[in-house]
Order: C-alpha cells, then sequence, then structure tokens
C-alpha cells in the first residue's frame, strides 16, 4: 500500500473512492517474478515464457490497437462467488418450493363450457387488466361519438405504449446519479409504475376483488400517483440530508452566515 | 529475402548462449515445439492469473465504501437476482427436457379429454417423480419469472442501466417480454379449461392488432379460436423457437455485462 491510500482513509470518503480492490502484493507477480522463485526445469520454463512474452509486447507496441480500461465493477470472480453462495441457497428453495406445493391440473379443456374465472397467469395479470381499459377510450365528438379504435385494439396498444415508456428510459434519463436519493424524480416515478402495475393487475381481477368496479377503476389511476407524490416528497427531503453529507467540509470550512 | 524459414526470435542462439544441460535442452525443444503450435504460455497463463486472482481480497463492497457496513449486507440478494434468474432458467431447461419424454402436445378431438391431458395425467400419477418433477418445473418458471422482474426493479432503483448500458436495458425488456411469451405458451401445454381459454385471450388479442390481426392469430394460434393447431404451435414455441432465442439473448446479455462490469453497486 503506498502512502496517498493511507491517508485518504482516514478522512471521509465521498462519491468516486476508487474500486477498493486491494491484491495482497499489490498485483499480480510478473513472469520474471515468478521465475525467480524457481529452479531447474520450471525456471527454464519461465524463462523462456518471459522471453515469449517480451517478444508478444514488442509485436503489441508495433501494432495500432489500442486497449482501453472499462470503468466498472468486475463481474468475474468478484461478483460471481458472492452471487454463487445467494444464488444456490435460492435454488434449494425452488426445490423446496416444489417439494412442498405442488401444482394440481384442473379439468380438461372443453370448449362448450366458459368457466366462470379465465385468467392467465400471475405475471400476465397487468397486461390482462390494460385490455379492460374499455372504458378510458375515448368517444370523439368529431366522429359523432365514435371511437378510433375498438375496445380490445385500445387494450393491446395500451400494452405497447408501457413497453415503450419502460424501453426508453435510459434515453431520458441521464447522469451520473445511480441512488433514488439523488434522483427524487425517477425514484417516485419508479414507485409509481410498480404500484401502477399492481393496481392495474388488481384491476383484471375486478370481478374478484370485493371493492366497486367503478372504485376500483379510479384507485388503478390514483393510488400510483398518491405513493409517487409520497416517495417524491420523501426522496427530497432524505437528499437534503445526503447532500448535507456529501458537502459536509464545505461547510465546515465556510460556515453559512 | 529467402524462401528458407527463419527462427524470427533466434530461439536457437538463445539456447546455445544458454550451456543447457541434455535433459534441459531437449525439454526446452519441445516446449517450445508445443509452444509454437499450441500458444501453451497464453493458457498457463490464464490459470495462473486465475490461480493469483482467486487469492485477491474481495473487493470493498458499497457498504465498506460509503462506511455502512453491518446495515446493508441485505441488499446483497438484489444484487444475486440476474444469476438467480439465469440458474432457475436452468433448472427449467433441465426439468423441461425431462418432461419433454413422456409429454405429446395432441389436443385431438376427443369427448373426455386430449392426448396432452393424457400425458400430463400419466407424469402426475403413473410417472416415477414425474408429479414432483412438473412440481419443479413449474417453480421453477414462476420463480424465474418473478426473480426477472425484481432484477429490473432493481436495475431501475440503482440507475444501473444509465449510459454505457442503455443496450443491455433493452435487450432486458425483449428478455422479460419472452420470459413471459415463455410462460404463456406453457401455460397453455396441460390443456386443461384455463389453458383453453387462456388460449382464447390471447387469439382474441392478436385479432385486435389493428391491420395485421388476422394473420398474427394464423400463425401464432394456427385458428381463430383455440383448436389442436394451437396446442401444437405452442408447444413447438416453447421447446424449439423460444428456447434458442432466448438462450442466445441471456448469453449475450451476460456477455455485455461481463464485458462492461457490474454497474458499480451503489
Amino acid at each position: 500500500m503506498t502512502e496517498e491510500t493511507d491517508t485518504t482513509d482516514t478522512e471521509e470518503r465521498t462519491d468516486g473512492g476508487g474500486t477498493g480492490i486491494v491484491p495482497p502484493d499489490d498485483e499480480t507477480p510478473t513472469w520474471s517474478e515468478r521465475k525467480a522463485r524457481k529452479e531447474g526445469l520450471p525456471r527454464l520454463t519461465y524463462e523462456y515464457f518471459e522471453r515469449s512474452r517480451r517478444e508478444d509486447q514488442d509485436l503489441r507496441q508495433q501494432s495500432s490497437y489500442v486497449e482501453r480500461d472499462v470503468l466498472g465493477f468486475p463481474a468475474w470472480p468478484h461478483e460471481m462467488i458472492r452471487n454463487l453462495a445467494i444464488v444456490s441457497f435460492f435454488t434449494g428453495l425452488i426445490i423446496m418450493l416444489a417439494a412442498t406445493l405442488p401444482p394440481h391440473i384442473g379439468p380438461p379443456a372443453n370448449p362448450s363450457q366458459t368457466p366462470e374465472v379465465i385468467l392467465p397467469d400471475w405475471y400476465l395479470y397487468w397486461s390482462f387488466g390494460l385490455l379492460k381499459l374499455g372504458f378510458l377510450n375515448p368517444d370523439l365528438a368529431l366522429l359523432g361519438g365514435e371511437q378510433i379504435m375498438a375496445d380490445r385494439t385500445y387494450g393491446v396498444v395500451a400494452n405497447l405504449v408501457i413497453v415503450g415508456a419502460i424501453a426508453v428510459v435510459p434515453f431520458l434519463n441521464k447522469g451520473s446519479a445511480r441512488r433514488p436519493v439523488e434522483q427524487p424524480f425517477w425514484g417516485a416515478v419508479g414507485v409509481a409504475g410498480v404500484v401502477f402495475a399492481a393496481t392495474i393487475a388488481g384491476l383484471s381481477v375486478k370481478n374478484l376483488l370485493p371493492i366497486n368496479a367503478k372504485l376500483t377503476q379510479d384507485l388503478t389511476f390514483l393510488l400510483p400517483f398518491v405513493f409517487g407524490f409520497i416517495t417524491y416528497a420523501v426522496l427530497k427531503s432524505m437528499r437534503e440530508g445526503y447532500m448535507f453529507n456529501l458537502n459536509r467540509r464545505y461547510y465546515r470550512l465556510r460556515p453559512p452566515k | 529475402m529467402s524462401l528458407e524459414r527463419k527462427d524470427d526470435h533466434d530461439h536457437k542462439a538463445w539456447m546455445e548462449s544458454r550451456d543447457l544441460s541434455r535433459i534441459e535442452g531437449v525439454y526446452l525443444m519441445t516446449l517450445m515445439w508445443l509452444d509454437k503450435r499450441l500458444r501453451i504460455v497464453d493458457y498457463l497463463e490464464l490459470l495462473e492469473d486465475l490461480y493469483y486472482k482467486v487469492n485477491l481480497q474481495m473487493p470493498k463492497s458499497h457498504t465498506e465504501q460509503y462506511g455502512l457496513d453491518n446495515k446493508f449486507w441485505y441488499w446483497y440478494p438484489l444484487y444475486a437476482l440476474g444469476s438467480f434468474s439465469t440458474l432457475a432458467y436452468i433448472v427449467a431447461a433441465i426439468s423441461g427436457a425431462l418432461l419433454g419424454f413422456y409429454y405429446t402436445p395432441g389436443a385431438g378431438v376427443s369427448e373426455t379429454s386430449s392426448m396432452a391431458y393424457q400425458q400430463i395425467e400419466f407424469i402426475m400419477v403413473d410417472l416415477n417423480f414425474g408429479f414432483f418433477l412438473r412440481s419443479l418445473h413449474r417453480w421453477a418458471a414462476q420463480v424465474m419469472v418473478a426473480a426477472v422482474f425484481l432484477h429490473m426493479l432493481r436495475v431501475y432503483f440503482t440507475g444501473a442501466y444509465k449510459e454505457p448500458r442503455e443496450l443491455n436495458w433493452l435487450i432486458g425488456i425483449v428478455l422479460i417480454s419472452l420470459t413471459m411469451v415463455f410462460g404463456y405458451t406453457g401455460y397453455l401445454l396441460p390443456w386443461d379449461q384455463l389453458a383453453f381459454w387462456a388460449g382464447q385471450i390471447g387469439v382474441e388479442m392478436s385479432l385486435s392488432i389493428p391491420l395485421i390481426g388476422e394473420w398474427v392469430a394464423q400463425l401464432m394460434f394456427g385458428g381463430f379460436t383455440p383448436n389442436p393447431a394451437t396446442l401444437q404451435r405452442m408447444y413447438i414455441l416453447h421447446v424449439f423457437f423460444l428456447p434458442f432465442i432466448v438462450t442466445a439473448l441471456i448469453a449475450i446479455h451476460i456477455g455485455i455485462v461481463w464485458m462492461q462490469g457490474i454497474a458499480e453497486p451503489h
């Protein structure tokens, strides 16, 4: 470890403190260092490899290829090792779930008998709910009260709009802010989206909910906004504290008048 | 310029200058001969680097870096959700291949039940471990969808989709959609009441697409109501098209993560 890093450790850290990756002897040994620790044939091997590497190095320097640094946290081995431990635990959970809660099978398909409840799997409820948005389909006065799209077309278009909205997020939200506290607006949008996914799923099973259908429709669109606003307010006030921590040294040097 | 091949780096002269014993000389000749053809040095270096990297200290996690130790370790599972959904996918693939030994996608017109339904009954009742196998396949699928959803939320709320990683976000959207298509096609395979009427919804959805609706319904469902062709198509989508496409996309998705590094946990 160099002296520089020692001194910075004692100070308060802010963003961008480096990766903090510390090998035991500062770095992976070179071929010459490995050679120095060997005797006999292994040493001879390393002598040859050292030479061979130097030749490669010469060739590389002659070529116009540029090696670039990629900034990020190494996927291998650092992230993978941590993931393996967690993931093998959860795979055990899958097997346990499968053993304890096996699925059963309903009556065979019968085209002449419509069941009372028709539902897709749970993860498609949101999409199924979007198909039931016909009540939002505007009747245009210009067309004499007719609708541009059929209700079910409207539902399919709503699906495309949702997927499209998610797809453009990285092109709208730029900059280096990462945590929700650093970007209250996008945090609020995210929470509103999650709540909307839940409420629209609720809308798809509205005939099973013990709530007035009209009320369900209103709540579907009201709740996301409510939760979004609450999140925004909370994150905004959290950000004050967060920014104060980041800038504490600034305040210490120049106390506000 | 001569046509005679020359030893570019003059290994021979180097060896002569070394004053090697007989054994060493033979050994080095062999080594050079092999290395010239197989580039052993590359692989050896790879292995040794791996060995040294395994012995590296783990990097400081964001919790250590920001002085939040002992408070935030429980966030780590959220960073493993991508791996977890991949693993659930592998579990589903293996159990699905085993189920495929016994399942037949036949929805022939029968008074009581279809071939597909009978095969599912066979798997659940008669086949050794069949009940568990089906259960495992279903739960792996459910868990994979859930993990993928949560993975997307984690990526959103930690801003991991930003600047160099937009492409992976888009691939992720395609993957989550295909995962749900995977689930939907699988949901239809038992050909019970739920499957049949979920198929009905699917047909109606594709019919309501403007202009190309009928064409899409014909292509994906083989008709305007669920019928034996629908089951056949869902089966082929589920066991042939989707596995290739999704596996390739997952490989690209993870490959890009590998190339770009994990978005610094924050």
